[in-house]
C-alpha cells in the first residue's frame, strides 16, 4: 500500500487541540492505531472544545451513514445464487 | 438481470474437463475449500455490488461486473492467504473493471477512479434513499451538500461513509495512497459540515 503520508504522525504524549484536530476524524472511524486513540481518547476527556468537535463529526458522519441505499432484495438473490452455483453450499448448512 | 447467459451458471454444466475456467476449479476444490471460499464471499456481496455499481453507474453492468469478480476470485482462491477478504475482493473487482474498460472503453481509462464514481447521489442511490429522506428534513441537505462536493472528495466520501469501506479499502477502490483518502475524506467532511451549518441546521450543532 503506497502512502502519500502517515496518516496521523505519532502523537506526542498530551497533544495539542490542533494536533488532535488533525487525527481527530480518522479517530472517529477507528483508524487511528491504539496508541494514538489512547492519546486523543485522553485529551478528549478533559478538553470540551475538542469534545464538542468530536461529537459535531459524530454527528455528520452518522447522517451520512443514514443515507446508505440497501442492495435491492432480487439482486442479493441473484448474486446468492451465482455463489451457490460457483462454491454450493454443505448440504444440510442452510442459506443465510 | 444478470447480463450472462444462465447456462453459464448452470451446475448441471459445471466443466470437468481440467480448462482454466472457475467451475473447472470449482471442480476440483475440496468441499471445505468451496465452504470457505463461500464464508469469506457472501457477507461482502451487497458491498461488492454497490461498489460495482458506482464504477459502472448501472444495475445490470454492476452485476455482471460482481459475477465476473467472483469468478476471478474463486480462481485466485488456491493462492488467497485468507486475511482481509473485502479488501481481496475489491482488488479484484478494480481490476476487473479495469481490464473491462481496457477492452471496451479504453477512453476512459485515462480518468481517474475518483472522476468516474460519480455520486451518492446517481439516480439509483437517490430512488433507494427516497424513502430514507423523506423521514427527515435533515436528509434532503444533506444530499445537497454530498452532491456539491468535487467528484474526488465525493467519491471518498461515499466508498468510506456511505458503503462503509475503511480507508485502506477505499484507497484499493480508487487505486490512491491512504493517506490522499484520508485527506479527501476529512475535507469533504469538513464541506459537508460547513454547507449543513449555513443551511442553518442545527442538528450539526448540537
Amino acid at each position: 500500500m503506497r502512502w502519500s503520508r502517515r496518516p496521523a504522525t505519532p502523537l506526542p504524549a498530551e497533544p495539542s487541540c490542533a494536533q488532535v484536530a488533525e487525527v481527530l476524524q480518522a479517530y472517529l472511524d477507528g483508524e487511528l492505531g491504539p496508541q494514538d486513540a489512547g492519546l486523543v481518547a485522553a485529551h478528549l476527556e478533559h478538553c470540551e472544545r475538542c469534545q464538542i468537535e468530536a461529537a459535531t463529526y459524530e454527528r455528520v458522519i452518522a447522517a451520512i451513514r443514514r443515507q446508505r441505499p440497501p442492495a435491492p432484495p432480487e439482486v442479493t438473490d441473484r448474486l446468492t445464487r451465482l455463489l451457490d452455483e460457483l462454491a454450493p453450499p454443505d448440504e444440510g448448512s442452510s442459506r443465510p | 438481470m444478470l447480463g450472462v447467459a444462465p447456462s453459464r451458471l448452470d451446475a448441471s454444466a459445471r466443466c470437468r474437463t481440467g480448462c482454466a475456467c472457475p467451475l473447472a476449479w470449482a471442480a476440483m476444490a475440496t468441499s471445505p475449500q468451496l465452504e470457505r471460499f463461500r464464508e469469506l464471499v457472501l457477507p461482502e456481496l451487497d458491498l461488492l455490488y454497490r461498489v460495482a455499481l458506482r464504477l459502472t453507474r448501472a444495475p445490470a453492468p454492476a452485476e455482471d461486473l460482481v459475477h465476473d469478480t467472483l469468478e476471478r476470485a474463486l480462481r485466485a482462491f488456491d493462492g488467497f492467504d485468507g486475511r482481509h477478504p473485502r479488501a481481496w475482493l475489491l482488488t479484484i473487482l478494480r481490476n476487473t473493471h479495469r481490464n473491462d474498460l481496457r477492452r471496451h472503453r479504453p477512453d476512459l481509462l485515462d480518468q481517474q477512479d475518483a472522476e468516474r464514481l460519480p455520486s451518492g447521489g446517481g439516480h439509483e442511490v437517490e430512488d433507494a434513499t427516497a424513502t430514507q429522506a423523506l423521514a427527515s428534513q435533515f436528509d434532503p441537505a444533506l444530499r445537497r451538500a454530498i452532491r456539491g462536493l468535487s467528484a474526488r472528495h465525493r467519491a471518498v466520501l461515499v466508498l468510506v461513509d456511505i458503503d462503509g469501506l475503511t480507508y485502506r479499502e477505499a484507497a484499493e477502490v480508487l487505486a490512491v495512497p491512504v493517506g490522499t483518502v484520508m485527506s479527501r475524506l476529512h475535507r469533504a467532511r469538513r464541506k459537508v459540515r460547513s454547507r449543513l451549518e449555513a443551511a442553518g441546521h442545527p442538528e450539526v450543532d448540537g
